[in-house]
């Protein structure tokens, strides 16, 4: 597994940067990903972001397996108009609670931010064997899907 | 944000003009709604589309009807009647469970104590339960008896409790059928119960115990009306027994043998005579799996009626791992699953209802809900045409078993936004938080009950939330299904065709007779749960000359049947599909649970039942991704002139679909291609395909590879590309396969002038003309391989 890059390391601003130019390429686009938009808002020709940088793809990878419990995601809280982000409980029948009471007018803006804050909350060693608990034998380890 | 006060839905998905179709709505808050019906034109709030659509229909209703809440009694459960047979003095009440949920986490939607088989409610009566703490307990009355240790969760256990009225001796017995090496021995527990067991005249319950009895009219909706039951159990019970003395544990060891009636030479019910004479009840789950009646072999034939139908046709405690299908071996499918979050009908009452103008077009309608405040509802449905009274020679198949799969879908909630596929972070919309707070509105078949173990069933008789305009889907963050399909009822309105529709339904019960007057049947975007007499129809109707324009991907995947039980409420009123040994399974079928409950049919892909995808309508899947879409270019095989006329008024170079409301291309989502080893058939032209063009979160499905491998992606796998292909079938009929779910999103690009909007006009143009196709020329008759050309 690769590990996080720590804050304030080159490698990290690196992803960041990348990210922030990808997210921005996808404005407008009914869909998104971490690559660029040649034209921004048209995927026609893309490129760039996760196909291009090796760490930035295995970076996203972990966070997006992430286990459900305290997942970041996004609500839509008015169409088409205004999104904040929210997690998820992990429990069955407890919605995700808004972190914050921030609005986002954009809807692909936001996946940064989650980004940024993702970068914060994953430790440097996630997924190693000094991070083993008892979950990882009963699927809690790392298992999101249904 | 707001929350969603109303909430509802109709007693119908089709209605034929004439008839009415009557509508059921919870309106927790405000007073009063405004109802109407309105024509759907458009669902995608897009700024970069035409926007939300939606038409004024003649002889509409504009009703303003009084708020009332009303809530789903969800969680299933079975009951018998009270009887004074159930109410004993003395008893033996034993079974095996196989428990999903023994401890749950105190903020669960329904902590506490579980119901397994009881006569009890209120301190009042007897019963099993699983504890709040994950251990079997007896109640008498309020008297409490647990077991030294909680239950394991997903293990079989039996457990007895005998009760002596004489004596008051309680004794609970707690024997798990497999024992690890570190397990403790767990003995019976025994206590005294000082006073006389008080029987309550509330039902039986099984998986469940009665709440209480109400005139509250919140309490009407819950079946038997009036009584409401707490305490829903999840996990497997089998073969339940109750009889009216404090056994010995042999005598206990006998009685699981059940009834045993039927034998000519014997004059009693039990197993032994001694035992017979005490049986109060005997229930075999393995009896009538296809039914919601939990079937009594005791002597006062206290059959159970099962509500919210539990999972059933699964293996029982007994099962010996040597037969697959219930049906050829019931006795060992004698359990029935229960689940907390199981729905199969809100039971509401009705709130107003609308008789369908006799001469109402066929169209997409929804019933609208407002309120002064700003809330709002749709609740869709279909006018359909009676047979032989067609309105059009176009008709347009509306999905709804598809849409059913996917009805009130919580993968975003429940498994972590499933970024790993969508390949960002989801986006949920006000209807998922409201479902992620109210599980009692059911799953989807895509999602795992609130124990874990997959859904399997689906019903329409509860608000589907999923099915409405103005939502985005976190697989798409774009529509998704019903939303995405009103991209071709848009374009079919803007380019002025006269259409009929349908649904999944009509021709699942119809047949051929549903479709034989139409010159061509065009699909939804998402087609991928089927019915076989679905299939047969689309079969016989291309083979007698029918044409068929399907206009997404992943179509005909899915083995699905509708549950028999349901069939006097309406048609199509409970779907059922297992997710077998492959396929895209968000949850996998356990061993031997591969059969429908409701027919009794192998489940899981229609590929692995021999039918394969491809055969319907000339490509099949092959791979899905939901970041962005792309687009087509054409092939050689374009030109050719059996289809070239498809491309009039297109360049060979052009890029087709570089542009779109799904993902921003018409390539995308889900993709289909060509395969002459999978059924396409030998003469099919590929005319267009979107090789080489997709991201990495485009994969190959994986009933397509036998092995884990690198290089399944998009931009290294050569299957990963859909192929819009054209193939003729006999006596002048045809299929064009679009072949990717985002296709749709392209039609209303620039208000329908593109060059997707040209390639679909141009092919309906010509499948619409009534009787054959002309003959492809004589040159293009040849004998073809499948493999090897």
């Amino acid at each position: 597994m690769i590990s996080i890059p720590p804050a304030g390391s080159p490698e990290r601003e690196a992803l960041i940067a990348e990210h922030k130019a990808c997210v921005d390429s996808m404005k407008g686009v009914a869909g998104f990903s971490i690559l660029k938009c040649e034209t921004p808002g048209d995927t026609t020709v893309v490129s760039g972001g996760v196909h291009e940088s090796p760490l930035l793809k295995r970076v996203l990878l972990r966070m997006r397996g992430e286990s459900p419990a305290g997942k970041l995601i996004v609500v839509c809280t008015k169409v088409e108009a205004e999104w904040r982000i929210a997690r998820l409980s992990g429990i069955r029948g407890v919605p995700p609670e808004f972190i914050d009471d921030k609005v986002y007018d954009c809807e692909q803006e936001i996946q940064h931010e989650i980004f940024l804050m993702r970068l914060d909350e994953l430790p440097e060693s996630a997924g190693m064997p000094e991070d083993y608990h008892e979950g990882w034998k009963r699927r809690s380890d790392n298992w999101p899907v249904t | 944000m707001s929350s969603m006060r109303l909430t509802g839905y109709a007693d119908k998905f089709g209605v034929h003009p004439g008839e009415s179709i009557k509508f059921y709505v919870n309106c927790d808050g405000p007073s009063q709604y405004k109802a109407e019906i309105v024509q759907m034109i458009n669902g995608d709030t897009n700024p970069r589309g035409p926007g939300f659509i939606e038409k004024p229909v003649p002889g509409s209703l504009e009703e303003t009807v009084s708020g009332r809440k009303q809530i789903i009694h969800g969680g299933s459960y079975g009951f018998v009647p009270d009887c004074n047979a159930l109410n004993v003095e003395s008893f033996t009440l034993q079974c095996w469970v196989w428990p999903t949920t023994p401890i749950t986490h105190p903020k669960y939607w329904k902590h506490g104590a579980q119901g397994l088989v009881t006569k009890w409610s209120d301190d009042v009566g007897y019963g099993l339960f699983i504890n709040e703490k994950g251990h079997a307990e007896v109640r008498i009355n309020g008297e409490k008896l647990e077991s030294t240790t909680p239950l394991r969760d997903h293990a079989w256990h039996f457990l007895a409790a005998t009760f002596d009225a004489k004596t008051g001796k309680l004794i609970l017995i707690h024997e798990p059928q497999i024992e690890y090496a570190l397990d403790p021995v767990i003995e019976p527990v025994e206590m005294t119960i000082s006073g006389k067991l008080k029987n309550t005249s509330t039902p039986l319950a099984m998986a469940a115990y009665v709440d209480g009895v109400s005139e509250d009219p919140l309490a009407a909706s819950s079946l038997p009306a009036g009584i409401t039951f707490a305490g829903k159990y999840n996990g497997k019970l089998d073969t339940p027994r109750l009889c009216a003395k404090a056994l010995s544990r042999a005598e206990i060891e006998m009685m699981k043998l059940g009834a045993q009636p039927g034998l000519t030479e014997r004059r009693n019910s039990g197993p032994t005579g001694p035992l017979s004479e005490v049986i109060v009840g005997a229930w075999e789950f393995s009896e009538g799996i296809s039914t919601l009646v939990a079937t009594d072999f005791g002597p006062y034939r206290l059959d159970a009626t099962l509500v919210n139908c539990p999972t059933r046709g699964l293996t029982g405690h007994n099962w010996s791992g040597t037969t697959f299908d219930w049906k050829q071996s019931p006795g060992e499918y004698g359990a029935i699953h229960f689940h907390d979050d199981d729905v199969d009908n809100a039971r509401w009452d009705v709130d107003f209802e609308w008789t369908v103008p006799d001469d109402c077009k066929s169209r997409f309608y929804a019933a609208k809900l407002t309120t002064p405040e700003g809330d709002e509802d749709y609740i869709p449905f279909w006018v359909v045409p009676e047979i032989g009274d067609e309105q059009s020679k176009i008709a347009v198949m509306v999905p709804t078993i598809s849409y059913m799969a996917y009805a009130n879908e919580h993968v975003a909630c429940n498994a972590g936004g499933a970024e790993l596929f969508i390949y960002r972070v989801p986006i949920m919309q006000h209807q998922n938080m409201f479902l992620a707070e109210h599980r009692e509105y059911g799953g989807s078949i895509y999602d795992t009950h609130t124990d874990g173990s997959g859904i399997c069933l689906s019903s329409r008789l509860r608000p589907i939330l999923s099915i409405r305009p103005k939502y985005d889907h976190f697989l798409a963050q774009a529509p998704w299904q019903y939303p995405a399909d009103l991209h071709l009822i848009y374009w079919l309105e803007t380019m002025g065709y006269e259409y009929d529709v349908f649904t999944d339904e009509d021709l699942t019960y119809d047949g051929l007779a549903r479709i034989e007057n139409y010159s061509v049947i065009i699909t939804g975007s998402h087609p991928e749960h089927n019915t076989g007499t679905q299939l047969d129809a689309l079969h016989n109707y291309t083979q007698r000359g029918g044409r068929i324009m399907y206009m997404g991907a992943d179509a005909w995947y899915w083995v699905h049947s509708f549950h028999p039980a349901y069939d006097e409420l309406g048609r199509g009123v409970m779907t059922e599909m297992r997710r077998c040994e492959s396929g895209i399974r968000t949850w996998r079928a356990d061993p031997g649970e591969y059969y429908h409950q409701g027919t009794g049919e192998l489940g899981g892909m229609w590929r692995f039942r021999g039918r394969y995808l491809h055969s319907v309508a000339g490509v099949g899947m092959s791979s899905e991704g939901f970041d962005i879409s792309s687009y087509f270019s054409r092939t050689p095989e374009s030109n050719d002139d059996r289809v070239s006329w498809a491309f009039e008024g297109i360049e060979y170079d052009e890029m087709l679909g570089n542009f779109g409301l799904v993902g921003g291309g018409a390539a995308g989502l889900e993709l289909d291609i060509v395969d002459t080893m999978l059924g396409s058939p030998p003469h099919t032209l590929t005319v267009a395909t979107s090789a080489g063009r997709h991201t990495e979160a485009y994969l190959l499905v994986m009933e397509d590879f036998g092995f884990n491998q690198q290089g399944l992606d998009g931009t290294t796998h050569p299957r990963v590309r859909g192929d819009i292909a054209y193939h003729e079938t006999p006596n002048g009929g045809a299929c064009f396969a679009f072949s990717s779910i985002a296709f749709c999103g392209s039609l209303p690009w620039n208000n329908c002038d593109n060059n997707i909007s040209k390639l679909v006009q141009n092919v309906l143009d010509r499948f619409a003309v009534p009787g054959p196709l002309p003959a492809a020329p004589a040159d293009a008759i040849k004998y073809r391989g499948r493999a090897d050309y």
